[in-house]
Formats: C-alpha cells, sequence, structure tokens
C-alpha cells in the first residue's frame, strides 16, 4: 500500500528528474496558465511540442501518462461530446437535427479541447513522475518564502507538511492492518449500499484516529527533547541549488511561451 | 455573523509542539484517507471532509484554512492530478465554512448540518463546476445537474458520519489531552 502514493515517482536519472522542484513547479504552474492561453493551430502545435519534448527527456514511456488520463475520461468524453452536439452553428454544417447541431466549428473546437485535456494531464503527470513527494514539499516551502510579508507562518507550515509527508507511508501501512484486522474478524469493507459501506469505514477510522494522536504525542515529546522551540529560528539542511540546466530549461520554455504569445489570435 | 468577528480578531494563536505534530499527522492521514473512496462508478465520495472539519474544529480557521491549502497542493501534486488553483480556493473555504459552524462550539445536528449544506451547495455544487468549466470548458448548465444530484445523496451520508465522528469518545478524549 505504502507503494500506492509515492509509487508514481519514477526513479529514473534523466535531465528532467535532475532539475531543481522549484523550477519544475514554477514551470507547470505557467504552463496550465499557456493552455488557457492558446486559441489557434500554430500556438497549439508549439504547446505539443513542448509537451512531447519535456516527456521524451524524461525518458518516461508514454504509457505511464495514458494511465494519467484514466481518471479524468468520463469528463474528457462528455466535455467532447457536449462541444460537438451542441456548439452555435458556424462553418460547415455536417448535421443537423432540431437542437442537435454538428458543424465545422464545433468539430475543431471539440478536437482543441481534446488535445487540451491530454497536455493539462500530460504535464502535470509529469512533474509528479519526475520528482520525488520531499523534493516537491521542499521546492513547495522554499516558493512559499515570500508569504512571510503577509505573516504566513511558512516555516510551521513547512514543518507540518514534512511530518505529514514523513508519515503518510506509515498510516497507509497502518490503515492496510487494520483493515486485515478487522476484515479477519468480519467486516466487510466495499460491500452493500452507499450507507453500509460508509458505515463499515468506522472500525477502520476509529483506531486510524486513535493511533495517529498517539504517534503525535511521542512525536512531540521526543521532539522537544531534542530541543525543539519553533519552527522560526532554526537552519535548514535541505538545501536547494539553482543550476545551469535550470536556467536554461526556463529560456526554452520562455522562448515557446513567447512564440504562443506572438501567434495568438487576439 | 457574531462568528466572522470573533474569528477576524483571533490572532494566530502560537503553537505547542503537540500541536503542529498534531496537524501535521492529521494532514498525513487526510491523504491516506484521499485514496481510500467508497461508492461505485457513478458516485465515488471519500471521507476527506472529516479531517477537514476536524482541523477546523480543533484548531481555528486561519490554520484550518493554511492546511487546508497546503494539502489541496500537496494533493494533487502528488497523484498527478491537473492542478489548478480553483480547487484550492474551494478547500480554504470549505475549511472556513467548517470554522465557522464548528471552531470552539458544540457539535449539534443544526451546526453539522448547516456546515455540511452550505458547503455541499456553494463550493462542492456551485464553485467545482465553475473550475472544471473554466479548465476544460465543459458547460456549466449541463454538468450542474448531475453534480447537484451527486450532492444530494452524498450530503445526507456525510451529515451523519461527521456528526457521529465529532460527538465520539475516541475524539473527545484527544481533544482533551490536545488542550491539556
Amino acid at each position: 500500500m505504502s507503494k500506492f502514493i509515492f509509487g508514481r515517482y519514477l526513479p529514473l536519472n534523466s535531465v528532467v528528474h535532475r532539475l531543481d522542484p522549484r523550477a519544475k513547479l514554477m514551470l507547470s504552474f505557467c504552463y496550465i496558465i499557456l493552455v488557457f492561453l492558446a486559441n489557434n493551430p500554430w500556438s497549439y502545435l508549439i504547446l505539443i511540442g513542448l509537451t512531447l519534448g519535456s516527456i521524451l527527456a524524461s525518458k518516461i514511456s508514454l504509457g505511464f501518462f495514458l494511465r494519467g488520463i484514466r481518471p479524468l475520461l468520463w469528463l474528457i468524453v462528455f466535455t467532447v461530446v457536449l462541444q460537438l452536439l451542441f456548439s452555435p452553428v458556424g462553418g460547415h454544417t455536417y448535421f443537423h437535427w432540431a437542437f442537435i447541431n454538428i458543424s465545422q466549428f464545433g468539430l475543431i473546437n471539440a478536437g482543441y479541447i481534446f488535445i487540451r485535456f491530454l497536455l493539462i494531464i500530460m504535464m502535470s503527470t509529469l512533474l509528479t513522475l519526475s520528482t520525488q513527494p520531499l523534493d516537491i514539499a521542499t521546492g513547495l516551502a522554499s516558493l512559499m518564502k515570500p508569504l512571510r510579508w503577509l505573516h504566513v507562518p511558512v516555516d510551521t507550515l513547512a514543518m507540518m507538511l514534512s511530518i505529514a509527508l514523513r508519515f503518510v507511508p506509515t498510516l497507509m501501512d497502518e490503515a492496510t492492518k487494520i483493515m486485515n484486522a478487522q476484515r479477519a474478524r468480519g467486516v466487510d469493507f466495499g460491500e452493500g449500499g452507499l450507507f453500509k459501506q460508509a458505515k463499515a469505514l468506522i472500525p477502520l477510522m476509529v483506531p486510524l484516529f486513535m493511533s495517529a494522536f498517539n504517534r503525535a504525542e511521542d512525536l512531540s515529546t521526543a521532539m522537544e527533547a531534542r530541543g525543539y522551540q519553533d519552527s522560526e529560528h532554526r537552519s535548514q539542511y535541505r538545501i536547494l541549488t539553482w543550476q545551469k540546466r535550470d536556467t536554461i530549461t526556463w529560456i526554452l520554455f520562455l522562448i515557446g511561451f513567447a512564440a504562443i504569445l506572438a501567434c495568438r489570435r487576439w | 455573523m457574531s462568528e466572522l468577528k470573533t474569528i477576524a480578531r483571533t490572532q494566530l494563536p502560537k503553537l505547542d509542539t503537540l500541536s503542529v505534530v498534531t496537524m501535521g499527522l492529521l494532514m498525513a492521514l487526510q491523504l491516506v484517507i484521499s485514496r481510500f473512496s467508497i461508492g461505485n462508478n457513478f458516485i465515488k465520495f471519500s471521507f476527506t471532509f472529516l479531517i477537514v472539519a476536524l482541523l477546523a474544529k480543533w484548531f481555528g480557521p486561519w490554520w484550518g484554512m493554511m492546511t487546508a491549502a497546503v494539502v489541496d497542493v500537496v494533493g494533487t501534486l502528488m497523484t498527478g492530478g491537473p492542478y489548478f488553483v480553483g480547487f484550492t480556493l474551494s478547500a480554504i473555504l470549505g475549511s472556513l465554512i467548517f470554522a465557522l459552524f464548528l471552531y470552539r462550539q458544540k457539535a449539534t445536528w443544526v451546526r453539522v448540518a448547516l456546515a455540511a449544506i452550505v458547503i455541499a451547495v456553494v463550493v462542492n455544487a456551485l464553485l467545482n463546476t465553475l473550475w472544471v468549466t473554466i479548465m476544460y470548458q465543459t458547460p456549466f448548465w449541463s454538468l450542474l445537474p448531475i453534480r447537484v444530484l451527486k450532492q444530494l445523496i452524498v450530503t445526507p451520508i456525510q451529515i451523519v458520519l461527521l456528526y457521529w465522528l465529532l460527538n465520539s469518545r475516541v475524539i473527545q478524549q484527544i481533544q482533551e489531552r490536545l488542550n491539556r
């Protein structure tokens, strides 16, 4: 079970994997904004180029990305079909019946939306597949630093986050153990109606809460015994370094971004 | 809305180590529980709302909103889902609503039900549909009925579970140990 949540990270030694997590996080955020801005064939072509280039550079096989699409499949089909059937009249109309209307305009639009779906999902899958959760956390903590000016307790939040990430696999193992223990006594998980299923999870949740809180007490005592007072007045052991390849990647992407803005139809 | 005023006046309380670690572990629990969803292909729902409500009830709106934001960002990034700011806003708002109804209050049926219903209508039905619309250009009005229907089925179950959890002996024991 512990593989479940962290197993999505693929330990390959590619350029993308070695990039600074901050660089990757900011790139993925900017990328989503950019996908919204693309609105004609050329801009989509550049976007596809950027995405495929990044995927090739990561050396991860395409199958993993297709697996990332699966959970959103119904939404993709739903959206594409609706766009196809109910878009306003424009261009050549192929089929018309009552309010259903398949036109050239609708076809092109549906195609764009399909590509947009794929691109957004692929790029965010790439980020998770190529970055370790702990690196994501360190990167996020570092990117949140400016929020200190708004009196956000960034260091405390970073501490909580690293505790959370450390204990996800432990609690996951624990949950599986408790589930098996309750199964051995006759609880059926995931069977019966919706309410019955929900009720079956109670014998899982209560021990899980208790065990999590017992761990919290032990850990906090141990932390204080090692001289922990607060999250602000201390130094850092994990340090991120921005390297030449991060700058080069950003320059490549910025060229792509500029090209998309240049050929965008306003 | 006297609650709103007290909350606005409440400064971020300085936390002791136990509270920091407890919040961290609750965040971990939220990430774990998000994996255990129940239901069939048409309706799936997870129990993360329980943890959000607990964090809001025990630690108040500020810490609730901040942890909700962090868990949302990290959770989506770690599972490989596409990230969108709107959903983080939804998570923050949901936590705020829980805190407004439950922070330093007894979890009565009325409070629990009102909190769950407000979140179901404002956050899950309206806002999240809006985000999906913005993100993927899914037509809003055709998606809304499906999502409202889902909320109609799920919300009663949520209310019962929430009331039961917040008033359970285990949770009250933990709360006493936290306040000690």
